[in-house]
């Protein structure tokens, strides 16, 4: 039992990644929360698979450090998102398949040129060994920056989810809020996408939130259950995937599965409904 | 209220359980598959070839090379999980050395207790290139390393690695024969090369590499570094340019319609055929085309 918390702990890149799982796990289990509670679940897909174009442009201008095109691209899509699906009489919805399937194919297109794209297929599935100490470092900062936007807005926030016209009323800028709020998403789906993969990352994002809203009944009971569920199945699926020879990011996905499903049936046995 | 933290501490405990259960379940699983083999991991195609006449068909080693990059050369080529999951199960890891596996700092703060095999460590290497294994004479004396310390690190296999590697070496003595009679035509004239790993070709034939351009896969050539190499065929009286049809075809066309220079193609052995001979065939090849190339200019 002991080995099985242990054995890895010698290797360089596992306690890297074992760094970002303890720094990124609570952040997508607090993000969750709102973005379940907003039905935003869909924009933070579309927004991962937007760093597919993020690095095509990266690519493209000849940037050495592809994270940084991926950011700014994601920060300008989420942001464009946000700005259109607030002014288009189109539903929501629709509007957010359209960008994202568009940018997946601009990403698709120019990483696919001269048959190269199998040296970005790692992006699909996610590769732990892209944990480097700079992007632990990148990590250690946006994770203060949500904390600290959390303290500070989840409330004007939550209430702007609630009702928006209601929340103008008491002078709370909706649409600032909105917008920090989709541009922190992005920065953080960016920074862990290289190792979780851009087919799965929404998943860990939302899952951790869903299980957590079958059992709370309260903000805080909501919010510690999702962080709680997001780190656990975050450092045992590192674990297992260790051990397992699997990828990383699908062996997270799956724990939190698990958990979703197991909440589910509790709900339904305790509630009935 | 509190049967809802009740059960989600059960929960999470029987999650954790079952996955320590099934995972150690599923690993013991694994370490009874492996036997006891002495498993030898090479870094890229030329090691693997000269590894495997080494261990021939000994049947206590395990030979792997490492998963291969799809462009050749090793420059830049970073490791992925199942190249570190390979080289954990390694006993002996055997290099090219001189800076062509740039990787092998990670290996060694991974592995610190991998035995490294570097086989160029008594090589002359030129500098900044470490493409010996184009060369013949180095090539050979690459085999004799690796067969030293593969035989000082798994003694009950020296007797059959010492014995492959003299036949492997009496082959090529034979190669290098040829080569020396391909010398008399080669000998002091001037060659344009489009690959780094020429530089050994041009050394062990004598030739004097009098412009080297370095195209890879991720080299983009510019307008003026054509000209360059037009200007340099023509003043230095090349005859014949050395390249590697994959990357160089498009230069060497371009070369071949400006000037009279003739473009010899020739095989840089950094992909091919996983067999015991493909190093010997290549070589071979290599060796009538430089022939064909050098002895047709002397009947002009």
């Amino acid at each position: 039992m002991t080995e099985f918390f242990t054995a890895w702990w010698q290797y360089g890149f596992m306690r890297n990644a074992f760094l970002a799982v303890m720094i990124i796990t609570p952040l997508f289990g607090l993000l969750g929360t709102m973005i379940v509670n907003r039905k935003m679940a869909f924009f933070s897909d579309a927004l991962g698979h937007s760093a597919l174009t993020g690095i095509a442009v990266g690519v493209v201008l000849g940037v050495t450090d592809t994270n940084l095109s991926m950011v700014v691209f994601a920060v300008i899509f989420a942001l464009l998102l946000n700005k259109i699906s607030s002014k288009s009489t189109a539903s929501t919805d629709t509007i957010i398949s359209v960008f994202s399937s568009c940018s997946v194919a601009v990403g698709l297109a120019i990483l696919s040129k001269g048959g190269n794209f199998s040296k970005y297929s790692s992006l699909l599935v996610g590769d732990i060994l892209s944990i480097t100490r700079r992007e632990i470092v990148y990590l250690i900062v946006i994770f203060a920056v949500t904390l600290i936007f959390w303290a500070v807005a989840f409330n004007k926030l939550n209430a702007v989810s609630m009702h928006r016209t209601l929340a103008r009323s008491r002078h709370i800028p909706a649409a600032l809020l909105e917008n920090l709020f989709a541009v922190l998403i992005a920065l953080i789906v960016m920074l862990s996408i290289k190792w979780v993969g851009i087919l799965i990352i929404n998943a860990l994002l939302i899952l951790p939130a869903a299980s957590s809203r079958n059992l709370a009944v309260n903000m805080r009971e909501y919010h510690f259950f999702s962080i709680l569920f997001s780190m656990f199945s975050g450092i045992l699926g590192l674990i297992i995937s260790y051990f397992t020879n699997v990828a990383t990011g699908p062996m997270i996905i799956i724990v939190a599965s698990v958990i979703y499903f197991v909440t589910f049936a509790y709900q339904k046995a305790m509630h009935g409904n | 209220m509190k049967n809802k933290y009740v059960f989600v501490t059960v929960m999470l405990a029987v999650l954790l359980f079952l996955s320590v259960g099934l995972t150690k379940i599923y690993v013991n699983h694994e370490e009874e598959n492996k036997s006891e083999e002495y498993t030898v991991v090479t870094s890229f195609y030329p090691m693997y070839i000269a590894a495997l006449n080494i261990v021939g068909d000994c049947e206590n080693v395990k030979l792997e090379n490492l998963s291969e990059p799809q462009t050749g050369c090793l420059h830049d080529y970073q490791l992925t999980p199942a190249d570190m999951q390979l080289l954990s199960t390694a006993d002996a890891f055997v290099i090219n050395g001189g800076g062509i596996e740039s990787f092998l700092g990670e290996v060694a703060e991974q592995y610190p207790d991998l035995k490294i095999i570097d086989a160029s460590e008594r090589v002359d290497l030129l500098e900044d290139n470490a493409h010996a294994w184009m060369s013949i004479t180095d090539y050979m004396v690459q085999i004799e390393t690796i067969t030293e310390g593969l035989s000082e690190l798994d003694a009950e296999d020296a007797g059959t690695f010492l014995a492959n590697a003299e036949s492997y070496l009496n082959k090529l003595q034979g190669l290098k024969a040829q080569a020396d009679e391909v010398k008399q035509f080669t000998e002091g004239q001037n060659v344009v090369i489009f690959h780094e790993a020429y530089e050994y070709v041009a050394e062990e034939y004598g030739m004097n590499v009098s412009y080297g351009m370095d195209l890879d896969e991720e080299r983009q050539v510019s307008a003026g570094e054509v000209a360059e190499v037009v200007r340099q065929v023509k003043e230095g009286g090349v005859k014949v340019i050395l390249a590697e049809e994959l990357y160089g075809k498009d230069m060497g066309d371009t070369v071949e319609s400006e000037t009279d220079a003739k473009v010899c193609y020739l095989d840089a052995l950094v992909r091919g055929e996983y067999e015991a001979d493909s190093y010997l065939n290549a070589m071979q090849n290599n060796i009538t085309l430089l022939k064909e190339a050098f002895a047709d200019e002397k009947d002009y």
